[in-house]
């Protein structure tokens, strides 16, 4: 983990008409670091998630990335943004139903210029690498829990992001898959160096976390 | 456009795929087959004058002859004066014209339906010489008779005989068989056009009906450009007057009395609804099968599809499935149209194109030409309907692509 700061949030706020459900957060995440967002469900960890990591944009405040303010990215360059610099997990895997587990993997390849075997063996290695080698032609019907979010995880990780954010990872699994899949997020962060933002509401997850971030009723209390 | 997500998603979403392919190919299907019924009207509107190369057959009524003996026109076909021939041939969109005189021959023992043919033309009773199936065809202008074939039977003359019409001596140089020609070609004598012209001319009773020179004729058939035959046909009427008869295509559609026959109007209207039925088709399926989709857009696009992204799979989709949706309903259409093609239709023909006389037999029946209707799918309607299959599609696809893709991931994936 170096010391340079890869993400970091100033004084966001997000509103839904007259409901705020994020209040004046400002937080930093460095690079390779593995923070963990814990606190009550409806306390507005998703959606502190969602404007850190360009899904969302805020009401006021303002996002950096890799020094590059995103806030005022319009829709389809933070579509770029999110398939170049970032990956997400999230709790219902939400593969697609009718592509393979490869074709998953490589789904943000897919609008890219390159040549299709490269697509395919980037989407392989990923897979051989979460154990996977053997389901590759699969569909997600055919693939159980554990396995659906190792793909969801190889699919994070198809462009090399630098920081991967997971919504409640283990949410949809059993606790021994679930331990699995905590222990391959902490793997890719350890080995790999990749930065990870994981939102839950189990303060057990967190203990692998270097640091925890707490939220309550929109505001963070580190 | 990734084909692997395109093939999968069609392929996989069977279910889906079938019932938007199917609901469009119907639509497709009903708008080619209309078409094809109508074009199928149109044709046969043609056939009873197509097989002695004619579009358009002209005569004038004049009045009855006031004493049925020797040489007459029947009444439905005097005099068309040799002039008005020359300005007929000359109008704009005709071809050709050929020429013929239809003559009731009352002799003390017998009455003759007599056709008087030139001898070469492509257009007219003259194409009856491929008809000759004993004997000969008339040669170099001499006075030779051909008799129609169930007529020489039935009255057993025989090739070699000499027959004596109006006081002259015709002898037979062989039978045709007029049974499957138009029905205005048929008779039971035929002579050369000069033998006729000269019959009627030297007929006081013709003459006293109707004043006919040597070059005149009393039926004139002409081979004509399509887009033309209705001005045309206005402007023969000018030319010879209020009691001409222009039998054209359109005439005998008329008289079909079918729907498709009756009014362009009408398969025009029909052919709009099934586009308007297809296209509504295509867009609820389609955007039944969008809005499922809903949560499949907004993880492309978290995952980092573009809008443009989205919009151009989506597209593609739709403009493969409406493709194949065309091809179906082609094949629909394609095996309707061989159902119908064994429908038989008969034409009415009026007896103003085939004059008998009442008191010989059959003379007055209603004479029909029975065909089958030639339904067929001509390419340009083919590709007609596969294109526009398409354009639906891209149209659809382009549309609904739009309005799904403006969704935002974090809207329908918050909620899991």
């Amino acid at each position: 983990m170096s010391n340079a700061t890869l993400l970091s949030g100033a004084a966001l706020s997000k509103s839904y008409g007259s409901l705020q459900v994020v209040r004046n957060v400002s937080l930093s995440i460095k690079a390779g670091e593995f923070v963990c967002l814990v606190g009550k469900s409806g306390c507005g960890k998703t959606t502190l998630l969602s404007l850190l990591s360009g899904l969302e944009t805020p009401t006021s405040g303002k996002v950096m990335l890799d020094d590059k303010n995103i806030t005022d990215a319009t829709e389809d360059e933070l579509a770029v943004f999110r398939r170049e610099h970032v990956g997400f997990v999230f709790q219902s895997f939400n593969l697609i139903p009718t592509l393979s587990a490869w074709e998953n993997t490589a789904l943000p390849l897919f609008p890219v210029k390159m040549p299709a075997d490269e697509r395919k063996l980037r989407a392989t290695r990923l897979l051989e690498k979460m154990e996977l080698g053997h389901r590759l032609e699969h569909l997600p019907s055919a693939l159980s829990g554990g396995e659906k979010q190792r793909v969801a995880i190889a699919r994070a990780l198809i462009n090399k992001p630098k920081i991967i954010f997971a919504d409640e990872p283990t949410g949809n699994l059993d606790s021994t898959t679930g331990e699995a899949i905590m222990k391959l997020l902490y793997t890719l962060h350890t080995e790999d160096g990749v930065a990870i933002l994981m939102v839950t509401h189990e303060a057990e997850l967190s203990k692998t976390a270097d640091r925890l971030i707490r939220m309550h009723d929109g505001e963070v209390m580190e | 456009m990734n084909w692997h997500y395109l093939r999968n998603e069609l392929y996989h979403q069977r279910r889906r795929t079938l019932i938007s392919v199917i609901g469009l190919s119907i639509g497709i299907a009903l708008l080619v087959i209309l078409n094809a019924l109508s074009l199928a009207y149109r044709e046969a509107a043609h056939q009873p004058l197509k097989e002695i190369g004619a579009d358009v057959t002209v005569q004038r009524a004049g009045d009855v002859p006031r004493d049925l003996s020797g040489v007459v026109f029947p009444c439905s076909a005097v005099t068309i004066r040799d002039e008005e021939v020359k300005k007929i041939s000359s109008l704009p969109g005709v071809r050709g014209t050929g020429k013929a005189i239809l003559l009731w021959v009352f002799d003390p023992k017998r009455a003759w339906i007599v056709l008087g043919i030139e001898e070469k033309n492509s257009i007219g009773p003259a194409i009856l010489r491929s008809s000759v199936t004993e004997g000969r065809f008339f040669e170099g202008g001499k006075p030779e008779a051909i008799v129609e074939a169930a007529y020489a039977r039935r009255f057993n003359i025989k090739i070699g005989d000499s027959l004596s019409v109006a006081n002259r001596t015709f002898p037979v140089v062989g039978y045709l068989d007029a049974s499957r020609s138009a029905k205005i070609a048929i008779a039971n004598i035929y002579i050369p056009l000069a033998e006729a012209q000269s019959l009627a001319h030297s007929s006081g009773r013709v003459q006293s009906v109707s004043p006919f020179n040597q070059g005149d004729v009393n039926l004139l058939f002409i081979s004509a450009d399509q887009e033309k035959i209705v001005e045309m046909a206005s402007s023969i009427k000018k030319i010879m007057g209020a009691k001409t008869t222009v039998a054209t295509p359109e005439s005998f559609l008329k008289l079909l009395g079918s729907l498709f026959a009756l009014s362009d109007k009408f398969t025009l209207a029909a052919s709009l609804i099934a586009i308007i039925i297809a296209v509504l088709i295509a867009f609820k399926t389609m955007a039944g099968n969008i809005a499922e989709r809903v949560r499949e857009i907004g993880v492309l696009k978290a995952v980092g599809w573009t809008n443009r992204n989205v919009v151009t799979q989506l597209f593609a989709e739709s403009v493969i499935q409406c493709f194949l949706a065309g091809i179906l309903g082609l094949a629909i259409a394609g095996v309707a149209a061989y159902c119908l093609s064994f429908m038989k239709v008969s034409i009415p023909i009026p007896w103003e194109m085939s004059p008998t006389p009442h008191f010989l037999p059959g003379g007055g029946d209603q004479i029909f030409k029975v065909l089958r209707l030639p339904v067929h799918i001509p390419w340009d309607l083919a590709v007609f309907a596969v294109l526009l299959s398409v354009i639906i599609g891209g149209m659809t696809g382009a549309l609904l692509g739009r309005q799904i893709s403006k969704i935002k991931p974090s809207e329908v994936l918050r909620h899991e």
